[in-house]
């Protein structure tokens, strides 16, 4: 079988995902178009060489609709015979691509790939596709379907997570962050936006709230105390009769931000890398999904990785770097304890609650975050794993080579 | 049936007028009648010798709701959807583009009644305060099948519209106006017929908003996201504020939802689906046998001892200004009565005066009473502090606090003024009427009368019947409770009598599982789950758990050797012996109830009962055990001659202590699981949990006749 490589990985810079967002002019079409051009660029590509363009994307429709994958690589200039599919895995949507893309070059029908993804939450608000799981009735009872702040508000509740916990977790990312930026980290696999006439929008990711501390984070108000409210902590109940009330723990300070961006990995096979002059960065050994209860929701990272390790052969152990999406600090807690992961392998240059989590285009950003610093520590194996919504998991591993 | 008249502007006026019924209402019958007529009136309006129409009723209700005991036994999806598409048919004929239609409300108009006033392009009622308008459909497990939620939707839009149809409230035209429900008010049912002709005079053509191409929905359909968003509002207030089983409210969003998305006739179709899903399930049967059939068996008055004049009281005697009551005080002036208020102080007695004005007030505000009517019923009221103004009083109801010494003082006092066709009532808990009884001079007119509080809301009155009590007065006291629209039920004078007794069962399960090592949250949250209206700690912390363990201590005394001693008594004994924690009123019991902010369950509950994990499995046997302990305690009741039929039982647990309705109350839930599964279920929950889940001897016997449906 082939071993499905990752040659290369860039990202735009996050934006903040509202009006006041330096990307918000911009068209999501138009931040995968850079990207794409990038990727080519720095990588001398022939685009006649690619299969197929996989772009995450989860909410499909307005500027994002009619299959933006296509467009996009239509758009970018790329040759006439490069296919483009929009996926959506909710959150995972990105990192579903890659996997995707490495079920097709492993099976040997694809050689090169183009994968990744994009979201423009300032110009494209979730939820804006109107699906039956946010506004059906019938369907919101049956399952008992909650907006996900509240089920990570019900996970701290089970797992006894406090509030201090949490805006200590979020505070540490956002020291994480502030550090990884300072130094530089991002620079090599970030492409700055520019307008049409070369003048700068953004150059880096702009969400990150410098110089926050434990003070401004515990005076945060709850973020999701109106949806429980308004009775999603009752219809929560009903399925987990075992805790009296929900506490509400979330903030915007320790839940992850709305920003804009995409980002793209190359991945192929060992032959399309010789023949394209391509030098493989990575191997991606496994990669899975599961799903779990869906009104809790957000503890599918867990099994998720527990599948991808088992399929490799791998225990916990043998991961030397870890990126769990940063949606909630309780799925991270959860999730750290559940693997029993060491805090100093974990999210190591901040995550989600930092800089943001621009949903379609995450899974590729931490995919593409944790082989820069695999390389830069120089470390064999990392795992990237996300939460999903309807109760989904999913996570992938690689292998430097 | 249907009179028809034309004046000389060429106005029809239709009057409905159903042949021996004292109301019109809506049947199969009705419907027939109306097609030739539509079509007579069809053709008119093309001759051009017809310019409008007035619809009426010459009954005193304008037209009232469905066939209810048809839909009770229907059960062929085929038909029921037929049903409600004919009834569709026929309402889309009247107010099909052509002749403009008014409907000239003179009277009441309920449920499928107001669908037909819906379908008129005009509503005009008369401002009468005592006329109802609306479609409570929701209060029996049903929805309008008439195109009455998709008529609301087109014409208010979805978030007006829902309120209207879920709350199952009857609307006073007033209000009936302010909610957008009908047109215009008039002053009398002349000036009625006048406006509506006036209005038939300008209006060429009746065309509904759904029949013009330009219209659409008010404030947007559920494609757009500010509705969506809406909906996903509604939809978890749902879950806060119904219960799951309660399927009637989610039907009406769906049915909101779905059809604002497609036109007018496809949107009517989906509304016929979700009401045929409705008639067809057991919640809807449930609730139309207890709100129907036996709440009919006991208005017939088919408990009450035969053989005595009907009882009309006129003025009533009331001791005691408390919430209490001034509670029943109220409800007997809502309902005519002339009411003598007294305390111990007239000061005092004032105070339940100004509570009764305060409500009228509300009342007012709502526009169910005109100033006229408050004051008329404020004149009918005097307070005093002198037994002596008793002396005219049809009865005298005692609501001073539970003590024997005092509640008897009382008794005393007020006898004198009492003459052989009048009686006394005393309004206990706790204290068996019997012994109440001795104090009095005449026994045979003593009887307790159990109001529930809030007790001008709460539709059920325990008659107690002591051993001395005559079945003249109980006779009477039945009339009286009816007289101030409430529903009686006779029971015996034993502890609790009958709701304390059996919502006591609930407590106690309760209480149990929390020792057998179930979460303290899971209990309450399951409790609520089964269909009650609070969890057994919290119930039990509100009356106390003294009063808790006071009723099975009784219980034990009239069992004897008998009696298995409760696995409940034993925590009961901890909570109030070791750590002191009796309740509510000292803020500590179960819970804890700060001064600020709300209870919340004791910390170290958990440390004294500890919690072993056990979840999902058992869950649906806990719910089932908070209801079967109820069901086997009332069949016990039933055996023993504490309350007499089946739909007393039933309505005395749906009102007195919030068994769930959609159950159709505790003898229905064994009809509704099926006898031979519930003697099953018995047997498996007495191998678990011992002799309290064992039947009744006479279980069989008792549900053999129901005769609330037994047809004479």
């Amino acid at each position: 079988m082939n071993d499905a490589l990752v040659f290369d990985a860039l990202r735009t810079p996050r934006g903040r995902g509202k009006s006041d967002g330096s990307l918000y002019e911009i068209r999501p079409i138009q931040l995968l178009k850079v990207t794409l051009q990038a990727i080519a660029q720095r990588n001398q590509l022939n685009t006649k060489m690619v299969d197929d363009v996989l772009i995450g994307c989860v909410s499909p429709i307005d500027d994002q609709g009619y299959n933006i994958a296509k467009a996009a690589v239509m758009y970018a200039g790329w040759d006439t015979g490069v296919s483009g599919m929009q996926i959506n895995r909710f959150c995972a949507s990105g990192l579903e691509a890659i996997n995707l893309a490495a079920m097709k070059v492993r099976s040997g029908w694809d050689s090169l790939i183009v994968a990744g993804g994009v979201e423009s939450m300032s110009r494209v608000p979730m939820g804006s596709d109107m699906g039956p799981l946010m506004y059906d009735p019938e369907i919101i009872h049956q399952i008992q379907y909650i907006p996900q702040g509240v089920s990570a508000d019900l996970i701290a509740t089970r797992e006894g997570f406090t509030r201090d916990q949490l805006d200590r977790y979020a505070l540490q990312s956002h020291q994480r962050a502030e550090q990884a930026q300072d130094n530089g980290r991002f620079a090599r696999s970030t492409i700055p936006i520019y307008d049409q006439n070369g003048l700068l929008l953004l150059d880096k990711d702009e969400y990150l709230h410098r110089g926050t501390t434990l003070e401004i984070l515990s005076d945060l108000p709850p973020a999701f105390s109106t949806y429980g409210e308004w009775g999603f902590d009752d219809l929560a109940l009903q399925k987990y009769p075992d805790i009296s009330k929900s506490n509400h723990v979330h903030t915007a300070g320790n839940s992850s931000g709305m920003v804009d961006g995409a980002a793209l990995l190359l991945i192929g096979s060992r032959d399309i890398g010789k023949e394209a002059g391509l030098t493989p960065r990575a191997r991606i050994i496994s990669t899975a999904t599961v799903s779990v209860e869906p009104t809790i929701m957000l503890t599918g990272a867990g099994p998720a990785t527990e599948k991808a390790l088992k399929i490799a052969g791998m225990t916990s152990k043998d991961i030397n770097l870890w990126e769990c999406n940063e949606a909630f600090a309780s799925v991270v807690l959860q999730f750290q304890q559940e693997l029993n992961i060491p805090d100093d392998i974990l999210n190591v240059n901040g995550g989600s609650i930092a800089f943001g989590h621009p949903l379609g285009a995450t899974g590729a950003m931490l995919l593409g975050t944790l082989l820069d610093e695999m390389e830069r520590r120089d470390l064999q194996t990392g795992l990237v794993t996300l939460c999903v919504g309807g109760g989904m998991g999913v996570a992938t591993i690689i292998e430097r080579v | 049936m249907i009179y028809y008249q034309k004046d000389i502007d060429n106005i029809a006026t239709l009057t409905l007028d159903m042949e021996g019924r004292s109301v019109n209402v809506i049947n199969h019958e009705i419907r027939e009648a109306f097609i030739p007529v539509i079509q007579h009136l069809q053709k008119e309006k093309r001759k051009g010798v017809l310019k409008g129409v007035i619809l009426t009723s010459a009954k005193k209700t304008f037209l009232a709701g469905g066939d209810l005991e048809y839909l009770f036994h229907a059960n062929d999806p085929k038909e029921i959807f037929r049903f409600a598409q004919e009834m569709k048919a026929f309402l889309r004929a009247l107010e099909s583009p052509g002749v403009p239609v008014v409907a000239a409300i003179n009277g009441s108009a309920i449920g499928a009644g107001f669908e037909v006033a819906l379908a008129c392009h005009r509503r005009i009622a008369v401002d009468n305060p005592s006329i109802r308008l609306g479609l409570p459909e929701v209060e029996l497990g049903l929805i309008p099948g008439g195109g009455g939620i998709i008529r609301l939707l087109w014409l208010l839009g979805i978030e007006r519209a829902y309120p209207i149809l879920s709350n199952g409230k009857r609307y006073a035209p007033k209000e009936a106006l302010h909610i957008g429900i009908i047109d215009d008010l008039a002053h009398s049912e002349q000036d009625m017929l006048q406006q509506a002709k006036q209005w038939l005079l300008q209006t060429p053509e009746g065309r509904r908003p759904w029949d013009r191409a330009d219209a659409s929905i008010p404030e947007g359909n559920a494609r757009q996201l500010k509705t969506a968003k809406l909906i996903r509002h509604l939809t978890a207030r749902l879950a806060k504020e119904s219960h799951p089983e309660l399927p009637a409210p989610r039907s009406i969003l769906k049915v909101l939802t779905e059809g604002s998305k497609v036109d007018f006739d496809t949107a009517c179709r989906i509304e016929s689906r979700y009401y045929t899903e409705l008639v067809r399930s057991a919640q809807c049967k449930n609730m139309i046998k207890a709100f129907w059939f036996d709440t009919n068996y006991i208005k017939e008055g088919k408990d009450r001892p035969q053989g005595f004049g009907r009882f009309r009281p006129r003025k009533i005697g009331v001791i005691g200004a408390g919430l209490m009551g001034s509670g029943i005080a109220l409800a007997a002036l809502l309902n005519g009565k002339e009411v003598v208020l007294k305390d111990v102080s007239k000061l005092i007695a004032d105070r339940g005066k100004e509570f009764v004005e305060s409500r009228l007030k509300e009342k007012v505000a709502r526009g169910e009473l005109n100033i006229q009517q408050q004051q008329e019923v404020l004149s009918k009221i005097t307070t005093t502090e002198n037994a002596k103004d008793f002396e005219s009083c049809d009865l005298v109801i005692e609501a001073v606090f539970e003590n024997r010494m005092v509640k008897q003082k009382v008794t005393r006092e007020a006898e004198d003024y009492l003459d052989d066709f009048s009686f006394f009532a005393t309004n206990t808990i706790s204290i068996p009427i019997t012994k109440l009884a001795e104090a009095t001079r005449k026994p045979a007119h003593y009887v307790g009368l159990h109001f529930f509080h809030p007790a001008d809301e709460i539709p059920l009155v325990e008659i107690v019947q002591g051993e001395k009590t005559s079945d003249e007065t109980i006779a009477r006291a039945f009339d009286f409770v009816q007289s101030i629209r409430k529903t009686p039920i006779i029971v015996k004078d034993v502890w609790g009598f009958y709701a304390a007794r059996v919502r006591n069962t609930y407590i106690l399960e309760g209480i149990t599982m929390l020792q057998e090592g179930y979460s303290p949250a899971m209990i309450e949250n399951l409790g609520k789950q089964a269909g009650m209206p609070q969890g057994a700690l919290s119930l039990a912390d509100k009356l106390s758990l003294n009063m808790v363990l006071r009723y099975e201590k009784q219980a034990a005394e009239h069992y004897g050797p008998r009696y298995i001693q409760h696995p409940a008594v034993k925590v009961i004994q901890f909570m109030l012996e070791e750590v002191d924690r009796p309740g509510l009123k000292k803020r500590a019991g179960f819970y804890d109830y700060p001064m600020e902010g709300s209870p919340s369950l004791w910390s170290k509950l958990t440390d004294y009962y500890p919690s072993d994990g056990r979840k999902s499995r058992t869950q649906k046997e806990l719910i089932e055990r908070f209801l079967v302990a109820q069901v086997l305690e009332a069949v016990w009741c039933m055996q023993e001659g504490v309350i007499h039929s089946i739909p007393a039982a039933n309505l005395g647990s749906i009102y007195g202590w919030g068994f769930p309705s959609f159950r159709g109350g505790v003898i229905q839930y064994i009809k509704d699981v099926g006898l031979d599964v519930f003697i099953t279920n018995c047997k498996r929950l007495q191998r678990k949990h011992g002799q309290r889940f064992q039947l009744p001897s006479k279980t069989k016997q008792i549900l053999r006749h129901d005769p609330a449906l037994f047809q004479s």
